[in-house]
């Protein structure tokens, strides 16, 4: 992210500069004893932090309008900052004013300017939430994320599913899972190597985040297993959905070399989400054992 | 016959035996190369050498880093088989195309020292199984399950996929309960979590079982490639290891630090000083060694507390009762009742 924002770095190097200069220009150094130094801590800190949020700001977001806010913002801040620190050190002069005009006044606009980015970001991250469903519920959390599928794990699914199940209850409305499961898989990998595999996976996903309602949440249970959680869907709407995936299955590329999906749909009527995906597995294990039929409905 | 003993700084691992896969496997899920290898000595250029080296104080950072920057916990079981396929390991061609399972294992046990130096086995018989129990042959810190795991994925994969199916394997864990639903869930095959040791429980039948891509040609040319390899990388083993080995041939007499160090071919204070490196010493290695043979002898057979104290080397039973107290927080009967029942 640093090189999108070689030139912001430039110019506030240089902005803090000409606040150096301008100070060592207009005012004196004081004495060593006339330093207060519980204000040079309190202030330098307040900088330090300012500059801090700075990086953060400048590491962790692309190029945009919502960041130029935001960092335009916190520079002014940083320089208030800056400039209130120096006069620790420096004396100006009683009859120039600039000086502290320039150390008070940035700081409430710099205020203004990053709360419209503030203002901003929130906007964009109600837009990302868009984007992101399908792919997470109520709950966020980047650490469960599988960093292969970008899908959500094991531990999430678990979460998110024994909360649905006591809403969708109290309101006496039916759940529904899918299950995916890819026959053996560890033969595909060794055919054809742990990067086809691994790229499988990936198609493999996007095609059901896709593929699935804005309401529904895909999660990677395990290594080969995918898991839907479909809210408000009866069993019958989730056959419906089973099928048009298995259709979908079919357009995946590389018709010749890939492997043997099966795919089972049933309505959750355990209270835990354990005994919920226990059913779900068993399900899956009977559906394989009746051999080639990969659509089973429960 | 003596080896020399190696330790984490000594280059004894090829990069191409786990690091690239390793880095690969990485690299797809997202983690960017020089984050993986930072804090280590090894250089992104070096990565294509075919004889380029590593240490294993770097292939733990390596191990560490990929802990640290993915949550991918499925990595280690990917990387077992993933080094079971890779085409320019010959020892892994060797085992692919061994005659049956007996032989494979012999074939990776005699050459161990390509792919996992750092990782030694003791083999237990029981009446019914064949039991090989994993131990460290050097500290491996909290990258012992990783590295357990992944010779674990390797020889459970490779049954898999010879044999069709895993049905009289087992495999006990030291790891925790969840770590163990997870390793189930990659090895489909029984895991039992919290137990004294690591180990691979094998039925006898299953060694002698023909392998699917058995090839004698073939497994002739990978073990003559394996042997050439030999002389770049000699056989070396772990200081725990030797000392570990060193001990149990002499039980029931108990070597002395000086004896040991004697026959190490190295001064005590290099011994004290390497064991402190490993985080360890010298009465902690013995005791442990101890502990795994009142355990192995406990499951082999039906001896009395006096027995098992003179093949431990303790002057009388109390003592080995009162060891084997703070070992297993059991005394000796209560563990042998335990192993007998029908639960186990």
């Amino acid at each position: 992210m640093w090189r999108q924002h070689t030139y912001k770095l430039l110019f506030s190097t240089l902005l803090l500069c000409g606040g150096l200069l301008m100070a060592t220009n207009a005012g004196e150094l004081k004495q060593s004893q006339a330093f207060d130094w519980i204000d040079v801590l309190g202030e330098g800190t307040t900088f330090l932090v300012a500059c801090l949020w700075l990086g953060l700001i400048i590491s962790s977001r692309p190029a945009g309008r919502v960041t130029e806010w935001l960092y335009y913002g916190s520079l002014l801040l940083m320089f208030s900052y800056f400039l209130d620190l120096l006069d620790e050190f420096i004396r100006y002069p009683d009859a120039l004013r600039l000086m502290s005009w320039l150390e008070s006044l940035p700081a409430p606009v710099g205020m203004l300017v990053l709360t419209i980015g503030l203002v901003g970001w929130h906007r964009e991250q109600r837009a990302i939430d868009r984007q992101l469903r399908g792919r997470e519920l109520f709950l966020r959390d980047h650490e469960l994320i599988d960093p292969l599928t970008q899908l959500y794990g094991a531990e999430y699914l678990y979460a998110v599913l024994q909360r649905e199940i006591t809403l969708h209850r109290s309101m006496q409305k039916p759940l529904s899972l899918l299950l995916l499961d890819v026959d053996n898989f560890a033969d595909f990998n060794r055919q054809y190597g742990i990067a086809a595999g691994d790229n499988y996976l990936v198609q493999l996903s996007e095609l059901l985040s896709n593929q699935l309602r804005y309401s529904d949440v895909v999660c990677r249970y395990n290594g080969d297993r995918f898991v839907a959680l479909l809210p408000n869907t009866a069993q019958l709407q989730a056959n419906i959905i089973a099928q048009h995936l298995q259709q979908q299955f079919s357009l995946l590329t590389n018709q010749n070399q890939q492997p043997q999906l099966t795919l089972i749909s049933l309505e959750v009527e355990q209270l835990s989400a354990k005994d919920a995906l226990q059913q779900a597995l068993n399900t899956l294990t009977s559906a394989r054992k009746h051999g080639p039929l990969t659509l089973q409905t429960d | 016959m003596k080896h020399a003993h190696f330790g984490h700084q000594d280059k004894i691992l090829l990069l191409q035996h786990g690091c690239t896969d390793l880095l690969t496997l990485a690299q797809r899920r997202g983690a960017p190369l020089h984050k993986l290898l930072a804090g280590t000595g090894i250089f992104e250029q070096d990565l294509h050498k075919p004889h380029g080296r590593l240490h294993h104080a770097d292939w733990l950072k390596l191990l560490h880093n990929s802990q640290q920057h993915l949550n991918s916990p499925e990595l280690p079981f990917l990387l077992g088989s993933a080094l079971l396929q890779n085409r320019y390991i010959s020892l892994c061609q060797t085992v692919l195309h061994a005659e049956n399972l007996s032989q494979a294992l012999r074939q990776l046990y005699y050459f161990r020292h390509h792919l996992f130096p750092s990782i030694y086995v003791q083999l237990c018989s029981q009446p019914q199984h064949l039991v090989l129990e994993f131990h460290s042959g050097i500290a491996l810190g909290p990258q012992n399950n990783s590295c357990i795991s992944i010779v674990l994925s390797l020889l459970l994969n490779l049954i898999k996929q010879q044999l069709g199916n895993t049905e009289g394997v087992s495999v006990q864990l030291q790891h925790d309960t969840a770590t163990a639903v997870q390793s189930q869930l990659h090895w489909g095959c029984e895991v039992v979590a919290n137990q004294a040791s690591n180990s691979l429980h094998i039925a006898l039948p299953k060694l002698q079982l023909p392998f699917h891509t058995a090839d004698k040609a073939k497994c002739t040319a990978a073990l003559r490639t394996c042997r050439q390899l030999n002389r770049i990388l000699p056989r070396q083993r772990g200081l725990l290891e030797r000392i570990y080995r060193l001990q149990r041939r002499a039980l029931p007499q108990l070597l002395s630090l000086e004896q040991v160090a004697q026959q190490l071919d190295i001064s005590v204070n290099t011994l004290k000083r390497q064991l402190k490196q490993q985080k360890t010493n010298f009465a902690q290695q013995l005791d442990a060694i101890r502990r795994d043979a009142a355990r192995q002898l406990l499951q082999q057979g039906h001896y009395s507390n006096r027995q098992l104290a003179i093949r431990l080397g303790y002057s009388d039973e109390h003592n080995f009762r009162r060891a084997f107290k703070r070992w297993t927080g059991l005394l000796p009967s209560n563990f042998k009742s335990l192993l007998n029942s029908p639960s186990l």
